[in-house]
């Protein structure tokens, strides 16, 4: 809330989500799959799945779907294409201002197949400036519409993450979720940051080999120190 | 090959016959398929929401865009219309649908100016209107809402398309759905409607409740007249299904005194008990209805369902013509009609005629709030 330090609202969560991971732990069913939506949705995830250790990591995830969905948008809206033409958008690490809308693997469908996003836009400053911040500022540009957070879009890329989950993505397509880190794209294991993954049968999978550029790498890496610190910020409010 | 008598020729014909016809049947296949793999998209239908911006409008806008209500193969242009002072909301409407990233949702328009609006919808859901504040009369409330209707058929008739499929949710539904089919007189009447699925939906839930089995194994419920007060909840045509069929509602509610009285008080209530618990009346229950309303309009109710739906009345059951009136209904092929040769007994006929008494009065008041 206003006049709220981040410590404060990190504390807050932090014990809210060390509770509600004990008794899903001890009540929820076995494969039970979990998505964060409440902010900081990340570290809230983590403390979770620090605080129920049976529940297996996998089944743990926080949502950046919405980034994503907001960034197919705002191509899609650049582009005049409809939006179920854009696909493979990426958003790296945290649901935070540090997220990362990465372009570099998107594609929209054509009339003479499938092009890189990139090729059409014919602008790589707008791609790698605007667009990102607009990308990462909607949540506060809706607020200040609305006079209230997101509500709508929220649910409905909750709904998109949960469905692709359990009944997989598209052929050809992969999508953003916050999930547990292997390690893959040298971010650092033992943080839920957001990835681009394909599901199948339940299951999802950080999609591999995608060449990282080095503004990228940047970007990627800056997201992952602010994960990093608010991590350990979680556990000193914890201690 | 000899032919040797009329049998062999028969035999020979047959043969022929099955071999083609096996042909056909395959080759059929093969076609179906093949159009499925094209997958021909179908054009947008445009819909138009008025007073988009608010609770409803927030909740029905994703549930359209979703493809609840028009089916999952069905893309959509949205229309949101809403007053000035709520523009920068509806404009906040507009982000968030783009933000959803809705793979049937082709356009949306976001505007306050009416002509704009109205231009060339399929179906419209109106559920902008001047709310009831505290202290308000029911002449001031119909007089503000008589004169929004009036002007909105104005340009409904002028810039919709000719085929256009309209649901009044605003109240006072009824009357509100009256005027706009007195002033829109080129809108086919049996294309203005009001919504009372909300209460068919709610008494259903409320027997599903009663009974401990799920919602969907009651159907046939019937809400007659006035989305109001003296609306009349009515289950001596419902069923419910069994492991054994089909049952009568009423042979498994045995206490009909219930069904009678604080059932139909539970359901007349329901509105005002929803916003005692809110703070703010029923919003996502009448986007669901709504919605429900709309599909099984345009796409068909279940073979042996019927649905509640305001409606011009013709007559039937007693109820005079020239009201909007909500009757059950099946609806097949985009249209609906009324399901006849219901029986009513007495206690019904006092509570439909109860209705239908309530609606003649609203509807003078109307006229006497436009004659002023």
């Amino acid at each position: 809330k206003e006049g709220m330090e981040r410590k404060d609202v990190m504390s807050k969560n932090v014990s809210i989500y060390k509770s509600q991971a004990a008794a899903l732990e001890k009540h929820a069913a076995p494969n039970c799959k979990v998505l964060v939506v409440a902010n900081p949705a990340n570290t809230n995830a983590l403390i979770l799945k620090e605080f129920a250790p049976s529940i297996p990591e996998k089944n743990i995830s926080c949502l950046t779907r919405l980034d994503h969905n907001r960034a197919l948008g705002q191509i899609s809206e650049r582009l005049s294409v409809p939006v179920s033409d854009v696909k493979n958008v990426i958003i790296w690490g945290n649901h935070s201002s540090s997220q990362y809308p990465d372009v570099n693997h998107a594609k929209v469908q054509t009339s003479s197949g499938e092009k890189p996003v990139r090729e059409l836009v014919k602008d790589d400053a707008w791609l790698d400036g605007e667009f990102i911040s607009t990308v990462q500022q909607r949540g506060a540009a809706i607020i200040k519409a609305r006079k209230l957070s997101s509500a709508l879009s929220a649910a409905s890329s909750a709904c998109d993450h949960i469905r692709d989950w359990v009944l997989g993505t598209p052929e050809g397509t992969f999508v953003s979720m916050g999930v547990y880190s292997d390690g893959s794209y040298s971010v650092p294991s033992g943080l839920i940051y957001s990835f681009p993954v394909t599901c199948r049968n339940g299951d999802w999978s950080i999609v591999q080999g995608l060449p990282i550029d080095e503004v990228s790498r940047k970007k990627m890496d800056l997201t992952a120190e602010e994960l990093k610190e608010e991590k350990d910020l979680a556990y000193s409010c914890l201690s | 090959m000899e032919f040797v008598g009329e049998e062999i020729n028969y035999t020979f014909v047959i043969q022929k016959v099955l071999v083609l016809l096996f042909c056909v049947g395959l080759s059929w296949k093969m076609i179906i398929y093949m159009c499925n793999l094209l997958n021909i998209e179908k054009d947008p239908i445009r819909v138009l929401i008025t007073g988009a911006a608010g609770n409803i409008g927030y909740a029905i806008a994703p549930m359209i865009a979703r493809g609840i209500m028009l089916g999952p193969d069905q893309p959509m242009i949205l229309h949101l219309l809403d007053i000035e002072p709520a523009s920068s909301s509806l404009e906040a409407v507009k982000m968030e649908l783009q933000d959803s990233a809705f793979p049937l949702l082709k356009g949306v328009i976001a505007t306050t100016n009416v002509v704009e609006a109205c231009k060339d919808v399929n179906i419209v859901i109106m559920i902008g209107g001047f709310p009831r504040i505290a202290g308000m009369e029911r002449k001031d409330v119909m007089s503000k809402n008589v004169v929004i209707y009036k002007a909105q058929a104005s340009a409904l008739e002028r810039y919709a398309s000719d085929d256009c499929k309209v649901l009044v949710v605003a109240n006072p539904a009824n009357t509100n759905a009256l005027i706009l089919k007195e002033f829109a007189p080129s809108i086919p009447e049996e294309n203005i409607t009001c919504l009372t699925r909300l209460d068919h939906n709610r008494a259903l839930a409320q027997l599903a409740d009663k009974l401990s089995v799920p919602v969907s194994s009651v159907k046939n419920v019937i809400v007659w007249g006035n989305h109001s007060s003296t609306q009349y909840p009515d289950t001596n045509h419902a069923t419910v299904s069994t492991k054994t069929g089909d049952r009568p509602l009423k042979e498994l509610v045995t206490d009909h005194n219930w069904l009678k009285n604080e059932f139909i008080v539970e359901v007349q209530q329901r509105g005002a008990a929803v916003l005692r618990a809110r703070k703010q009346s029923s919003a996502f229950s009448a986007a669901g209805a709504a919605c429900d309303h709309i599909r099984d309009w345009f796409l068909g109710t279940p073979k042996g369902t019927w649905v509640s739906m305001g409606v011009c009345s013709d007559g039937s059951y007693g109820i005079p013509p020239g009201l909007v009136y909500s009757f059950p209904v099946i609806c097949e092929k985009g249209s609906w009609k009324i399901v006849q040769g219901l029986s009513i007994d007495e206690f019904s006929r006092e509570k439909m005629d109860d209705s239908a008494r309530e609606l003649a009065e609203e509807k003078d008041l109307a006229y006497s709030c436009l004659n002023v």
